[in-house]
């Protein structure tokens, strides 16, 4: 819809310019035009073709609509389409079915949920707090609403960086909860995930290869320094608190000195804190603190319990720190020296914050630098994400590791994306749309004779399909096949209470999951995974050709065995048989001698094959 | 030498397969080519040294109390209702629900001056099994998948790196040594049995091989191959006869009691069923160490499973002559705190703690380092975690300098610093 309305403007502003100068058409629409999904795929495509010519090269053909359809279905939403709908698409005679596909894929709420559990991968695959894992079903349900209803990357980002609340109702607090507050990791975590920089090498030592410094890294950290990561065991369920170091505790030093925090809340001075008179943080925990450090079991904290008290809470990570301090190296055990907040980003602008700030304040002005305009980074991180996993390919690699002095491939497209990404104000969707809408997208994996493989973006790559993808396509393939053991007997996903589903799609990811910053080439199948997919009792089930599964009635419905092979490898791989496929598969019946069991072994060797695996 | 005379005998054991013998000298073949005829010696001499080294790791997650387990404080208010027993070497006392580790103890060296910093579980745990502190941009590889990475033979039929109880994986080393886990031990691990038997499942297989040629054909060619390897690896794991050694059935039951009817007793039986078949790295854990309260009841009955099961390990392992080449450590990623809580109970104390090794050339039957009467600190001797992995790739012969390249091309050793505990092996 809005791709038809820029349309529209563009048409508008070509008639009206007969009549105005130019520049005030300019200063009309600039600020709701986005650049056009068509003129931008076409630009990127004239960029890549330059240097392609220039190489004396030709990039391999368009896919076939086939080829096409299940790239976009797999990307979009994870899933294969029904051999029904295959057939339609690959009939119809409209011009811009292609385009209008993307579109109403992008429609779907399925969208939202297959790339939340994306950048679920991208943030809890790398948590170093293990408990984070209860982080996500929250956090994929807040993203897919995030993601569905279009909200641009700069929001979900700020979001993402100054959340505070209950880890189990916040989805927003995954990030701070994944890495239990503790600034260093944020610090790292930050540039990596929303500016595609590796800073974290400057936390011990200036960066080896890009010009930051070891002070810029822990000026970064010390914006997350009063963020605080709390339990919280006063509901049914243990849960966590993303919070913010209060002032007082902040003016501290958070480092209380137990008589004098005894004094300031010692309120009938009867030399122990009641949970009456406890406030602040000894408040949230006074229950856990009294089973721990109540000796004399009165029911309150004395000096010397408080101490004890005060003397664990210093070993926590996530109690959060008044100020950052940069470990002197030499002397670790010293206090370091102070650092202040400040962004790395030369040119990036913010706002600079007085001494002292609170955890807020601190968070908004990093989330104003990280995803302001003037901050290049942040957009080309998440256009080479994106395009990567599109494409297979980043213009650098690894995608979060694009840093001043790795070498960019074809920079000129990235930097054309990234520009007019920005000038949609970070429209998701406008995004995913542009680059499906290229030429580059839409290409033939390289022949094998060819070496065009060794020209980036000029054929496609074949990738490995992501943990939820291949879940998805089983289950497009042959129903809910549920997972080793447990909610074996439900036949019906969508009856399934959600909770119950997201842990049965939890377990199938555990064992083909992988981190999603990881390069395509260097990830690889495991074993558990080929075993899955070769004996596992529950899928087995499903592969029958006797009963109600998929195969049996496709068998029935198939009296002839090439219809029946047809329709088996449009259910499988969303294509027809080739020529070659179909001798090796009939001659495969005919030696069986038994119909069923033949076919029940074609399944199994059609979701065992590399390209179901595969995006091709 | 002695090593090497040990190797040597085990070589020419029943079970070390004549096949294994060839791709060894195969092996060494290729790999020496030009070298003269005392070199070759020298590298060969390497190949049987490493050849059928390996390691088990016996890991109490959550952090064994030191003072319950092999640091008693019998003379100390701290010690609470923990007493000491003797052991079979005189002068080393540990605390009472050890009997069957006090009788093993000529085999067992125990260091009481384990020290460190992490007090959280899953730092700590990372930490123990790496060498390395989590950091969200490097996976680093656990220690296991360090050591196949030198050691394992990459052509055996069973995984290198096995874990029985999840563990940390073996980071950016890759799928070929991470670890195969097993979660319950005596019963065949998960899709491992085929469903409608072996030939079957090669009619499978050869029809997935036919038709995996198209998309090879069609620019797939090194995902197609790749893929078949990882099938023509699984399938030699389903197919194997040595994947029965999951079965503990055929163990004589006398032996099967000595470890104990127990999910770590079962563990360790089949560690050393594993360790026999040739694979390099096997972790049983034992879970429930984490006893903020009521510390004593509770390590009586974890003691109860691990006494008897790791002294019988230890004790079969000696009885097959597996025990030289084989290291055993028993170790969690930190110790409690020496003063009991209100609970009755220890907290988190990463700064004095316990572990033990035997086997794999250390010298039995030492205590090293120790703690102070009331064991707030330790007293002499301090063992970091990278000086215990120095020790550990001393035993197995690895080499700790090796540096591995992580994705973002940082190189980084198999141990950053520390140095070999020289007293456990002299």
């Amino acid at each position: 819809m809005r791709n038809r309305m820029n349309t529209f403007f563009v048409c508008a502003v070509t008639s009206a310019a007969i009549f105005f100068p130019a520049f005030q058409l300019d200063i009309a629409f600039a600020a709701d035009a986005s650049p056009d999904v068509s003129q931008t795929a076409s630009e990127i495509d004239r960029l890549l073709n330059q240097q392609f010519d220039k190489d004396g090269i030709t990039p391999t053909r368009p896919v076939g609509d086939e080829d096409f359809l299940r790239r976009a279905r797999l990307d979009l939403l994870g899933t294969l389409s029904p051999p029904s709908e295959t057939t339609k698409f690959v009939l119809s005679p409209a011009e811009n079915k292609r385009t209008e596909l993307i579109d109403k894929l992008l429609a779907e709420p399925a969208f939202g949920e297959l790339w939340a559990s994306y950048w679920s991968d991208v943030i809890f695959m790398r948590a170093t707090e293990q408990r984070s894992q209860i982080g996500r079903p929250i956090f994929q349900q807040w993203m897919t609403t995030q993601l569905n209803n279009n909200r641009p990357w700069s929001e979900i980002t700020h979001e993402l960086l100054t959340a505070t609340g209950n880890v189990r109702e916040s989805g927003q607090t995954a990030l701070f909860f994944a890495h239990a507050s503790v600034p260093e990791e944020i610090a790292s975590e930050v540039p990596r995930i929303f500016l595609g920089i590796q800073l974290n090498c400057a936390n011990c030592h200036d960066h080896p290869t890009d010009p930051w410094k070891r002070e810029q890294f822990h000026e970064l950290a010390a914006y997350f320094t009063r963020t605080t990561f709390r339990i919280d065991n006063s509901g049914t369920e243990r849960t966590f608190n993303i919070g913010s170091l209060n002032a007082a505790a902040a003016r501290l030093g958070n480092r209380p000195e137990p008589r004098t925090l005894l004094f300031r809340l010692d309120r009938n001075r009867d030399g122990a804190i009641s949970k009456d008179e406890a406030r602040g943080q000894i408040a949230n925990r006074f229950d856990d603190l009294l089973k721990t450090f109540d000796k004399n079991k009165d029911s309150k904290l004395n000096t010397e319990e408080l101490t004890a008290a005060l003397a664990q809470a210093v070993m926590q990570p996530g109690r959060g720190t008044a100020e950052h301090y940069m470990p002197d190296l030499k002397n670790p055990s010293s206090k370091g020296t102070l650092i202040e907040p400040a962004f790395f980003v030369e040119g990036a602008e913010g706002p600079s914050l007085p001494h002292g700030m609170d955890d807020l304040a601190r968070r908004q002005a990093v989330s104003q630098f990280v995803t302001s305009k003037s901050n290049p980074w942040f957009a080309k991180a998440f256009v080479n994400r994106i395009w990567s996993e599109l494409l297979g390919q980043g213009f650098t690699m690894p995608i979060d590791d694009m840093g001043e002095t790795k070498g960019t491939i074809h920079p000129e497209v990235l930097d054309l994306l990234a520009g007019q990404f920005a000038e949609t104000n970070y429209d998701i969707k406008w995004l995913f749309r542009t680059i499906m809408n290229t030429q580059a997208y839409q290409r033939q994996l390289a022949p094998a004779s060819s070496n065009l493989s060794e020209h980036p973006f000029a054929a496609a790559k074949p990738t490995r399909l992501r943990g939820d993808q291949v879940y998805l396509s089983l289950q497009s393939a042959v129903g809910n096949f549920g997972t080793p053991g447990r909610f074996l007997r439900r036949e019906n996903q969508a009856a399934l209470l959600p909770a119950v589903a997201f842990r049965q799609k939890a377990a199938f990811t555990g064992t083909f999951g992988f981190d999603p910053s990881t390069p395509q080439d260097e990830l690889a199948g495991s074993i558990p995974q080929a075993l899955y997919l070769m004996n596992s009792t529950s899928l087995n089930a499903r592969i029958q050709a006797e009963g109600r599964t998929n195969l049996g009635i496709l068998l029935r419905n198939n009296r002839d065995n090439k219809a029946a092979l047809d329709e088996l490898y449009l259910t499988t791989l969303t294509r027809y048989p080739s020529a070659d496929e179909q001798k090796i598969n009939l001659s495969y019946i005919k030696a069986t001698g038994d119909r069923n069991e033949a076919f029940e072994d074609i399944l199994w060797a059609l979701l065992n094959s590399t390209e179901f695996l595969s995006k091709r | 030498m002695t090593t090497y005379t040990s190797e040597h005998i085990q070589f020419s054991g029943p079970r070390v397969t004549r096949r294994r013998f060839i791709q060894t000298a195969s092996a060494s073949g290729t790999a020496i080519g030009a070298l003269s005829f005392r070199e070759q010696m020298a590298v060969q001499a390497e190949e049987l040294r490493k050849q059928g080294r390996s390691m088990i790791l016996l890991w109490m997650s959550g952090g064994p109390s030191q003072l319950e387990t092999f640091d008693p404080k019998p003379n100390h208010k701290n010690s609470g209702d923990t007493k000491a027993i003797s052991t079979s070497v005189p002068g080393i006392q540990i605390a009472h629900d050890w009997p069957n580790m006090a009788q093993v103890m000529n085999d067992v060296a125990v260091i009481r001056s384990m020290t460190n910093k992490e007090g959280n579980h899953q730092r700590a745990t990372y930490q123990m099994h790496t060498g390395y502190v989590p950091t969200g941009s490097v996976k680093h590889p656990s220690f296991g998948s360090l050591i196949a990475q030198q050691l394992a033979n990459q052509e055996a039929d069973l995984p290198s790196v096995v874990s029985i109880g999840r563990t940390v994986g073996a980071g950016f080393l890759g799928v070929n040594y991470e670890p195969f886990v097993v979660d319950r031990p005596g019963e065949m691990p998960q899709n491992i049995s085929i469903p409608d038997g072996q030939r079957r499942l090669e009619r499978r297989l050869n029809l997935l091989q036919n038709l995996e040629g198209s998309f090879g054909s069609q620019g797939a060619e090194q995902a197609v191959q790749g893929h078949q390897q990882l099938y023509s690896k699984a399938a030699k794991f389903v197919f194997s006869n040595d994947t029965q050694c999951f079965d503990l059935a055929d163990e004589p039951q006398q032996l099967r009691d000595q470890y104990g009817d127990s999910a770590f007793g079962r563990g360790c039986l089949l560690a050393r069923r594993l360790i026999e078949r040739g694979v390099t790295f096997v972790e049983v854990q034992k879970n429930g160490w984490d006893t903020h309260d009521t510390v004593f009841e509770r390590v009586s009955e974890l003691a109860s499973e691990v006494d008897v099961a790791s002294a019988a390990l230890i004790t079969d392992l000696k009885n097959r002559g597996l025990l030289d080449r084989t290291l055993v450590v028993w170790a969690g990623e930190f110790g409690r705190t020496p003063q009991v809580n209100a609970r009755g109970g220890r907290d988190h104390f990463p700064r004095a703690f316990n572990c033990w090794l035997a086997g794999g050339g250390v010298r039995g039957g030492q205590t090293i380092g120790s703690t102070t009467e009331d064991g707030s600190a330790v007293k002499d001797r301090p063992v970091t975690v990278p000086d215990l992995l120095q020790s550990i790739s001393h035993s197995l012969k690895i080499d700790s300098a090796h540096e591995n390249m992580s994705p973002q091309g940082r190189p980084l050793k198999v141990v950053d610093g520390g140095e070999v505990v020289q007293e456990l092996f002299s």
